[in-house]
């Protein structure tokens, strides 16, 4: 029978909440649920044991018998032991509830549960109070007592975690042998902890279902992977490249002084006076409708635009138009754009494209040296692409381009790093694979950010600075 | 009327001249635009190559602005457009030329003797005067004044990709000169070096030659392989292609794109790597038509190369230029109504590689266009490194204008004079290729060989394969393309 969850609105203790969910389990599928620490994934298992308070929407066919195994329901369990030890009813010193009890009582199936006993090799402690049995011993009963429910769902969560190689290794061979009888649904954050026997994998972010995609699904499946790497990865950013140093900048100083810019053609005004001063460590975003000028104010700031040469720009301690060359503003910029990726249309490898942010070009025209490739291979780890090195770029889907096109921008780590439009033409997952890279670097780095984009719901976690044009 | 200034030169200093070209390292540059920093250049014409390169030279931190005539500031004409709208200072000649230390002269060749006149008395003392071609000076005998230093710096594309390239962090191969007769402080190639690198030309290779070198191979190159061959070749495919009843519009597909297809393997890998992209049949097949091309081809190759070389054909040209352009005008109307500049090219898909399959004369034609050009050049004392960038190394450039818009935007592209040569090779060659067309079918233009097996002559291959590779432009290819390799050029 098919559970259904349909616009799902459900309220847990301290405020979490689960919105909107919309998911169908169908008899056959077995399937993982993923996502950060604290995205919700453990509560969105819970509740198909009809956990939580729902507040709309609702939930068709919620199974009958779930087996559970998970870190609450093991507190859950161990604080039921404890408090008995506190209901002092008796004046003895209480043992606790023996291990063989715990497993055996209200048990639908002791036939498995002894099968599952002898795997686990866990007969010497069935004596034992379950209370004062390690961390590690006491998840293994508590998944003798799911196991051996007769249940039709099963639900593990990070059933992994904390199991030595041994049980792990009975449990890849044994939970494959269940599936035609039950439907799983295991939360886990690693994907290559993933059985072969799930056919789904469900995305959660934030309380809310991002992604539901089909394992046989290659493109998305592995997107998915990229999505999670990016958010469960402990960011460093690659060290800078001591061969190319940035020149210092006075960070007293702002990093770019628009005084009164204007931006003529012919008879037509784009901008007019406009001033804006970015210090450092600001983060700015900007915004406006189509052809309100975005792209021609940032390129002011790049140099790219002929009439950088007839306002009075400062940057980087540069006043433009007095003999400085466009590579010396450039170096101090990370840029990222629909149209340098419409420029980028070299068979390059990927190692190379990012490597050609340190020389500030499209394509790769010097010799690099044996440090920009570690660094830059550094970056494809940091983006899960170490093993697509060698690939070439324009072979690559359109996101994946993106993401390589900021590591491009980051490489040098730039003082001012400029994303014009980051998301444009993305789809949903590579949209967030960019925010998930573009809040790494605001929060892990000293590069200011200017981000532009027409979404507001892409904003970006740690930019406080807004700068409309009308 | 002009006084041909090659012609005055004993035979000794004339080969000696012709003889001049020689790549120059990255390493050489080691100054960057520094003999340029602070001076004031002053750009005359505002068009693709003017516009592009002064936006280069700004962006490496140098000094550039812009004079027209007076009229075209009064009626602001596109020149001023393109100028004022980036940002740059205009001024009349008489504001602007006394004031500047190097003045860029990157008019249409056809304007130069009026345009010199004009600008070199008002020209400082011990300024420079710089040219993108030598026409003016070659063959036209224009004589300067000798206090001025006179160069030349020639990006080897058209004005947009000079730009393009720059922007990408690249630039384009780069022709640089010194007029031996005006170098009075022996500043010239210092100059010029700072100027190619200002627009990026070092990156990508500069070539040091002459301006009679640059004149001699860049007339011959442009009249013959690079825009004759493929206007003619494009007029006899297309109609032996309607004749044999091949659909018209994938007939005029086949042409717009096809040179474009397959001198991008031209580029990258020669004229071997071109065949190599036949099957074997095919190769062997595209290699005895170009053999029997060559021969018919050969006595115009030759007479092409001994006009240019003798003055004869500047004389005519300029011949024209004084009749303003009645020759060069008819003949370009006429192209407009040649039935392949007619018929748009269809809507069905043409894989890559069946531009090749089914384009089998065509690389015949480039093949022999290619060697035949390089051949009579270096017969005629220009040496190898310039034959293969006049012929060989251009020809992808100028078949992506075909590409874009047929026939007319590459002539609406290339210099009148390029266009006016083109015109005389055309109309030559395709009476001289009349009989050879009656015997072609479409199994080597719009159908392909249609082969039920691949089999060929061990013996026969080896012969082609091994000619092919010793042609001698393919040596001095796998040189210069190493070259380029070196300095990591990714295309």
């Amino acid at each position: 029978m098919t559970v259904r969850l349909d616009n799902l609105t459900v309220e847990f203790d301290q405020g979490f909440r689960l919105s909107q969910i919309n998911w169908q389990i169908e008899a056959g599928q077995h399937w993982v649920i993923t996502g950060t620490n604290g995205a919700g994934k453990s509560a969105l298992a819970a509740v198909l044991t009809g956990a939580g308070d729902c507040r709309s929407g609702g939930i068709e066919n919620l199974p009958a018998r779930v087996g559970v195994v998970s870190f609450e329901a093991q507190a859950d369990l161990i604080a039921a032991e404890l408090k008995k030890d506190d209901a002092d009813i008796l004046d003895v010193i209480s043992e606790g509830t023996p291990v063989h009890k715990i497993i055996f009582d209200d048990c639908a199936d002791p036939e498995t549960a002894l099968d599952l006993i002898a795997r686990f090799e866990l007969d010497y402690l069935l004596d034992r109070a379950f209370r004062k049995l390690s961390t590690g011993e006491s998840r293994k009963v508590i998944l003798i007592r799911a196991l051996s429910s007769k249940a039709d769902f099963l639900i593990l969560d990070e059933v992994f975690e904390g199991m030595d190689t041994a049980t792990l290794s009975m449990l890849e061979h044994y939970l494959p042998t269940l599936i035609d009888n039950v439907t799983m649904v295991m939360v886990l954050n690693r994907f290559d902890q993933i059985p072969d026997f799930i056919s789904h994998v469900a995305y959660v972010d934030q309380g809310q279902l991002l992604h539901q995609v089909r394992r046989d699904d290659d493109k998305s499946y592995a997107e998915l992977y990229q999505l999670l790497h990016l958010k469960t990865t402990d960011l460093d950013l690659p060290s800078v490249d001591p061969e190319t140093v940035i020149p210092h900048l006075d960070r007293q100083q702002p990093l770019v002084q628009l005084n009164g810019i204007s931006i003529k053609y012919g008879d037509f005004t784009l901008l007019d006076k406009l001033d804006w001063c970015i210090e450092a460590n600001q983060h700015w975003q900007l915004s406006g409708p189509n052809g309100s000028g975005k792209t021609a104010l940032l390129s002011l700031i790049t140099g790219d635009h002929p009439q950088c040469y007839v306002n009075d720009i400062v940057v980087f301690g540069y006043q433009r138009g007095n003999g400085e060359s466009i590579w010396q503003i450039k170096q101090f910029i990370g840029y990222v754009s629909t149209a340098l990726q419409w420029e980028y249309r070299v068979g390059t490898s990927l190692r190379n494209v990012i490597i050609s942010g340190f020389y500030d070009s499209i394509g790769l025209y010097s010799k690099c040296t044996d440090k920009q490739r570690l660094i830059a291979d550094q970056w494809l780890a940091l983006l899960g692409m170490s093993e697509r090195a060698d690939q070439p770029f324009n072979k690559f889907s359109y996101g994946d381009q993106r993401l390589l096109l900021i590591a491009r921008a980051m490489v040098k780590h730039p003082p001012l790093l400029i994303l014009d439009e980051p998301c444009l033409g993305l789809d949903d997952m590579n949209r967030q694979l960019v925010l998930a890279l573009i809040e790494k670097i605001c929060a892990g780095s000293e590069t200011s950010v200017i981000y532009v984009n027409h979404h507001p719901e892409d904003r970006i976690r740690g930019i406080d600075n807004y700068l409309a044009l009308e | 009327m002009s006084n041909n200034y090659f012609n005055t030169l004993p035979l000794r200093v004339q080969l000696a001249e012709l003889a001049k070209c020689r790549f120059m390292h990255i390493s050489e540059f080691p100054d960057g635009v520094s003999a340029l920093k602070g001076k004031k250049m002053v750009v005359i014409g505002c068009g693709a190559q003017g516009l592009n390169q002064g936006l280069n030279l700004r962006d490496s931190g140098l000094d550039v602005s812009y004079t027209l005539r007076q009229a075209a500031i009064d009626e602001q004409r596109q020149s001023w457009k393109n100028a004022t709208e980036n940002g740059f200072t205009v001024g009349t000649y008489e504001e602007l030329i006394p004031t500047a230390d190097v003045v860029l002269n990157l008019t249409p060749d056809k304007q130069h003797t009026s345009v010199v006149n004009t600008i070199m008395p008002l020209m400082k003392n011990g300024a420079c005067l710089s040219y993108s071609h030598g026409f003016n000076i070659v063959e036209e005998g224009m004589k300067i004044r000798n206090d001025l230093t006179v160069i030349m710096v020639a990006p080897k594309c058209p004005g947009s990709e000079v730009r393009a390239e720059y922007v990408r962090g690249f630039g384009v191969p780069t022709l640089i000169a010194v007029h031996e007769d005006n170098d009075p402080k022996g500043e010239g190639l210092a100059l010029a070096k700072a100027y190619a690198f200002g627009t990026g030309g070092h990156k990508a290779g500069v070539l040091m030659s002459s301006f009679i070198a640059e004149v001699k191979s860049d007339l011959m190159g442009e009249q013959t392989i690079l825009c004759g061959m493929l206007q003619t070749g494009s007029l006899l495919c297309f109609d032996k292609m309607i004749e044999e009843g091949v659909d018209a519009g994938y007939a005029s597909k086949l042409i717009q794109f096809g040179w474009e297809t397959v001198t991008e393997a031209l580029k990258y890998g020669g004229v071997t790597n071109m065949l190599d992209r036949l099957s074997n049949p095919a190769k062997i097949k595209a290699f005895d038509l170009s053999e029997e091309l060559k021969v018919l081809m050969r006595t115009l190759y030759n007479k092409h190369q001994d006009d240019i070389m003798t003055g004869h054909f500047s004389s005519t040209m300029m011949a024209d230029w004084a009749n303003d352009d009645k020759e060069l005008l008819g003949w370009r109307a006429d192209t407009a109504e040649t039935p392949f500049e007619k018929t748009p090219a269809g809507e069905m898909e043409i894989s890559e590689q069946e531009y090749f399959d089914n384009g089998i004369l065509m690389i015949a034609m480039v093949k022999a266009g290619v060697e035949l050009a390089f051949e009579t050049m270096t017969a005629a004392g220009i040496i190898a490194d310039s034959a293969y960038y006049e012929s060989l190394h251009e020809t992808p450039l100028i078949a992506n204008t075909v590409a874009r818009k047929k026939l007319y935007e590459m002539n609406a592209t290339i210099s009148d004079t390029a266009e006016y040569g083109c015109y005389l090779f055309n109309h030559a060659c395709i009476p001289l290729l009349a009989d050879f067309m009656k015997g072609i079918k479409s199994d080597v233009i719009g159908h392909g060989l249609n082969n039920d097996d691949n089999s060929v002559d061990n013996a026969r291959l080896i012969e082609v394969n091994t000619a092919l590779r010793r042609h001698p432009v393919e040596e001095i290819g796998a040189t210069l393309r190493g070259h380029m390799a070196d300095m990591k050029k990714i295309v």
